[in-house]
């Protein structure tokens, strides 16, 4: 079987040799290739190189089509990112400085017209050409909610989300929910087939319950009502969410449900059961300094817990840079050992 | 009346409630109390309280360590304009997000916090170098350094807090100026704070106050003794 027949297997419970085996290694790519981050991301046919290399050389089953998260806010008009040669780069000028610029964002039209855009349509061209067929292709899509914090800033955002004057918010909203829309649909007809829904606003570690139901729930909602949500998996952003997954099942209709670390994955898998995919992820913070049995011990942790009764797959979260190259080797080699029927 | 005008407050603090907040302040200036009887005796015990409901509380969430911080803040503000004389301070503390990081709320947060709590905060923004939290903790004369980082590479990264211990090693100030570090590795990682160098740690905005309070009457204790 492919890997995406294996994800496919997963999904629907029909049998496979082995758990679906994703991880999340984004700049690396550039070291991969001798390249800085700056220039790596200024082309789609080197994260495309980069994103295939990896693949190859670690033999997971996914590959990525997210440059930075910081990409989005350039579709909306940011021209300034911070890169560095060592972490994930940073949005280093926002769209919206003060609420009169709420006014004034524009969502583009047609977002596969403009430049921003091109080189994730590059990017997703080879690695569609390369892989379509037989590997998910996955991308980073922002929530209505949370896109907000990388156009003006989490702490102005906070400002705004807690003032009485929901005017101002639900203009910005309303519009942040539009790109969302657009973005959706642009990733899937370049050939996207696991988009990740990253609503840290859809975890109450970040909004009580109450707000969670009246604010976060709605404009989830919004955003995912003209597209479907097959291919979508829920994530916040690795903060924990076991508590609304059978209101995002009732209300969503979302099957595939990315688990933070820090969360009960038993209890997650025994909420979401058959009904979808449950997504074990290792705490690849931790795992910087691990040595290369603490991780493997861990991977055979998650997979005892969620490989019974399939609908299950093993995925990391961030990975950083600093994570050791044998902790790498280690974790996909219990992976392919644990996650085997 | 002082019991009705905490019960109040912490109510409105915990829904998230600014509005109401001042109401009760405003309220209780009308009913006689001074503006230092509202901040020793409500403000700051709200402050301490919501600490503790924060550490015991799994419903808590970043919207009330924002709000808890922001209205301690601005209710803080409003009231020293009409102490009749300066608050003690109990020490200073500067402030920033660790070389390469831009992200400014967690920080915000717990300058929120230690406005209430008497501290004297020195915001150094965002993106701040080694170099620039050393001398100006050497500056202000602070007991505490306080590195927000929300990366990994940004937490761990050589420009960072690790740059900033070896730093107060050469100048031999570790004795007088101690760091704390704070953001999103460090919850996923509790020993990372120790392997970066720094003297501890806050799992979150609110709670920092009190985790930076201690480590100033530490190092005040330290340097007095």
């Amino acid at each position: 079987m492919s890997p995406l027949e294996i994800l496919n297997a997963a999904v629907s419970g029909e049998p496979a040799p082995r758990i679906p085996i994703f991880c999340n290694l984004l700049d690396q790519g550039a070291r991969e290739l001798g390249l800085s981050q700056k220039t790596y991301y200024s082309k789609g046919e080197y994260v495309a190189e980069g994103q295939l290399k990896m693949r190859a050389r670690y033999g997971y089953d996914n590959v990525w089509s997210l440059f930075y998260v910081g990409k989005e806010a350039e579709l909306l008009g940011c021209n300034d990112i911070l890169f560095c040669n060592d972490g994930a780069p940073n949005v280093a000028d926002f769209v919206i400085k003060n609420y009169d610029d709420i006014a004034k964002l524009e969502i583009p039209e047609n977002l596969t017209d403009h430049p921003a855009w091109t080189e994730t349509a590059n990017c997703l061209k080879i690695l569609r050409s390369e892989v379509g067929n037989t590997h998910p292709i996955c991308a980073y899509l922002t929530a209505s909610t949370t896109l907000p914090a990388i156009l003006m800033g989490m702490d102005k955002w906070m400002d705004l989300l807690m003032s009485k004057d929901t005017d101002i918010r639900d203009e910005l909203l309303r519009k942040c929910s539009l790109f969302f829309e657009k973005e959706i649909a642009a990733y899937r007809e370049a050939g996207a087939n696991v988009l990740v829904y990253s609503t840290p606003f859809g975890s109450t570690s970040f909004v009580g319950m109450k707000r969670f139901h009246e604010f976060s729930l709605p404009w989830m909602q919004r955003d995912l009502a003209a597209g479907g949500v097959n291919d979508l998996t829920y994530y916040c952003g690795m903060l924990p969410f076991n508590n609304v997954i059978t209101q995002i099942q009732e209300t969503l209709k979302i099957g595939s449900y990315y688990i933070s670390p820090m969360a009960d994955l038993a209890e997650a898998k025994a909420i979401i059961g058959t009904s979808g995919l449950t997504c074990g992820v290792i705490d690849d913070i931790k795992m910087i300094h691990w040595s290369s049995e603490q991780t493997r011990a861990e991977v055979k942790r998650l997979c005892d817990i969620g490989k019974v009764g399939g609908h299950f797959l093993f995925g990391t979260g961030v990975m950083p840079l600093q994570t050791p190259e044998e902790n790498i080797v280690a974790m996909l080699e219990a992976a392919f050992e644990y996650g085997r029927f | 009346m002082i019991e009705n005008i905490i019960k109040a407050y912490n109510e409105a603090v915990y829904e998230t409630d600014k509005e109401a907040a001042f109401d009760v302040v405003n309220s209780a200036l009308a009913q006689g109390m001074s503006a230092e009887e509202i901040i020793f005796q409500v403000v700051i015990p709200a402050v301490e309280e919501m600490m503790s409901l924060i550490v015991k509380d799994p419903d808590a969430n970043l919207a009330q360590h924002f709000m808890t911080a922001q209205i301690a803040a601005e209710v803080t503000e409003k009231m020293l304009l009409l102490f009749e004389s300066p608050p003690e301070i109990i020490g200073c503390i500067v402030m920033g997000t660790a070389a390469g990081d831009l992200h400014s709320l967690g920080k915000r947060i717990v300058m929120g916090c230690l406005k209430a709590l008497m501290v004297e905060v020195i915001d150094l923004g965002v993106n701040v170098t080694a170099e620039k939290f050393v001398d100006e903790a050497v500056a202000h004369n602070a007991q505490v350094i306080g590195i927000s980082a929300m990366m990994v590479h940004t937490a761990m990264g050589e420009h960072g807090c690790p740059e900033v211990r070896k730093l107060l090693k050469e100048r031999g100030l570790e004795d007088k100026i101690k760091i704390i570090v704070g953001g999103a590795p460090y919850r996923y990682d509790e020993e990372l704070y120790k392997k970066v160098g720094a003297d501890t740690w806050a799992r979150d905005g609110v709670s920092a106050g009190k985790v930076i309070v201690d480590l100033i009457k530490e190092v005040k204790s330290h340097v007095t003794a």
